[in-house]
């Protein structure tokens, strides 16, 4: 009777003692399957994190094409029409006024170079930011400050990163690219504030502009899609966050969030 | 790896023909427990060294479980004065299971802390301490209760350890069986 006690008592315990170390076993296997997900996500995230990048590269050299392109038309194709005209109209007998279109015609061509050379330091733009998110935000104010329709006032903080994060540094660039985009579409100010500042691991970019405003919840789905939703979803992918303050004649101020670098 | 089992299988029909030999003439033959008194100096030895070359990938465990081994070592000797070599090294071996029970788990733990993925399906060192834990947790019992038990009798011919030690066996030699197969994949995956 007692060795059928002691048989049972040690069957069982073994039997205790083997579905333990099982479910040790099991909860392993399904901790690893686990650990396998996160390790794809994280891999699809930065696939994810790459196709934007490269996404917005591309963007920012289209944005530079566009801006090119129509500068050629609209402007140095001007310059040279007109400088063409002008010596296409010299005559050679009357040496005086010849002289004066000559030099109308040096005059023209010496603003054609300056153009092209404007366009060339375009075509680095983007190459600009690379070497730093405010250099490159520097250049972009530059070329729109050439146009004369705007006044823009730039204030930089001091106390920036040294360590630059590139992909950041393109995506910020990109937002600030379409922000001043929709200035020039929408917005008909006549003065923009651009103001970078950091702050414990933060960069912040605001952007403000005396233009007419809108109403944000107003807006339609298209038009709220291309522009405000993508400013959103690049700055999300960075870590980051986009705060849109606006209201109908009373400008519009937008400011960017980045944890960096 | 060759060599233990080896050993294992000299040692078990050995075992077999001293237990033949002592049911014949129980006056003047020894049980066998003295044959796997010896196997015990192998046994101790053998999943020592694989555990420091299966933990070494994750930390430097040769000087702790070489002071683990050299503490069985002792107890072993002492054993074998206090109580000879014919009677069972009891405390030895509950020593062993509780050292390499620790070992295990403590190369789980070190499987659960590393971010690299591994595919345990086809992994020997997985199946290798699995079977490992497996033998030598599920034999606690057994070798806590091991003076009771040795008068406990289920079958004429066989006592209650009996059966118990052959189920252990049998999933510990599955483990390791499964482990090798396991070695050989990967062993045929890298040549390709």
């Amino acid at each position: 009777m007692v060795d059928k006690d002691i048989s049972g008592l040690i069957i069982i315990t073994t039997l205790i003692f083997l579905i333990a170390p099982a479910f040790l076993v099991l909860y392993i296997f399904i901790y690893n399957r686990r650990k396998k997900r996160h390790i794809e996500e994280k891999a699809q995230m930065q696939l994810t994190f790459e196709a934007e990048i490269a996404k917005t590269q591309y963007e920012v050299q289209e944005q530079t094409m566009q801006t090119i392109g129509a500068d050629l038309h609209d402007n140095i194709g001007q310059l040279l029409s007109l400088t063409s005209l002008t010596l296409n109209s010299i005559e050679l007998d009357n040496r005086l006024k010849a002289r004066e279109k000559v030099d109308a015609a040096i005059d023209l061509t010496v603003r054609s170079i300056k153009e092209m050379r404007l366009l060339g330091k375009l075509l680095q733009g983007d190459q600009l930011v690379v070497s730093g998110l405010s250099e490159a935000i520097r250049h972009e104010i530059n070329w729109m400050e050439r146009s004369g329709k705007y006044k823009i006032k730039y204030t930089r903080a001091e106390d920036l990163p040294a360590a630059n994060n590139p992909d950041k540094d393109l995506i910020v660039f990109r937002i600030l690219q379409e922000i001043l985009n929709n200035i020039i579409k929408h917005a008909h100010a006549s003065r923009i504030y651009i103001n970078l500042e950091y702050n414990e691991g933060t960069l912040k970019l605001e952007i403000t502009d005396n233009g007419i405003g809108f109403n944000a919840d107003e807006l339609t789905d298209d038009q709220r899609g291309m522009g405000l939703q993508n400013m959103r979803k690049r700055a999300v992918i960075i870590g980051g966050e986009v705060a849109i303050k606006s209201n109908p004649g009373e400008g519009t101020q937008i400011s960017i969030f980045i944890p960096y670098p | 790896m060759f060599w233990f089992l080896l050993i294992t299988c000299v040692t078990e029909m050995t075992g077999i023909y001293v237990k033949g030999l002592y049911l014949a003439d129980r006056a003047h033959v020894r049980p066998n427990s003295w044959v796997y008194n010896i196997f015990i100096i192998f046994e101790i030895c053998f999943p020592s060294l694989m555990f420091i070359k299966i933990l070494t990938k994750y930390a430097n465990s040769k000087p702790t479980i070489l002071c683990g081994l050299a503490i069985m070592y002792l107890v072993y000797v002492y054993e074998v004065i206090t109580d000879g070599i014919f009677k069972k090294h009891n405390l030895t071996i509950t020593l062993m299971a509780v050292l390499f029970v620790l070992y295990s788990l403590y190369y789980f733990y070190c499987l659960l802390k590393d971010e690299s993925y591994i595919n345990l399906k086809y992994s020997p060192a997985f199946w290798w301490v699995s079977g490992i834990l497996f033998y030598y947790f599920g034999g606690t019992a057994c070798n806590i209760f091991y003076n009771k038990l040795s008068t406990v009798i289920v079958t004429p011919k066989h006592y209650l350890t009996y059966y118990i030690y052959n189920a252990l066996n049998l999933i510990l030699y599955s483990c390791w069986s499964y482990s090798f197969i396991c070695r050989k994949w990967l062993t045929k995956t890298s040549a390709a």
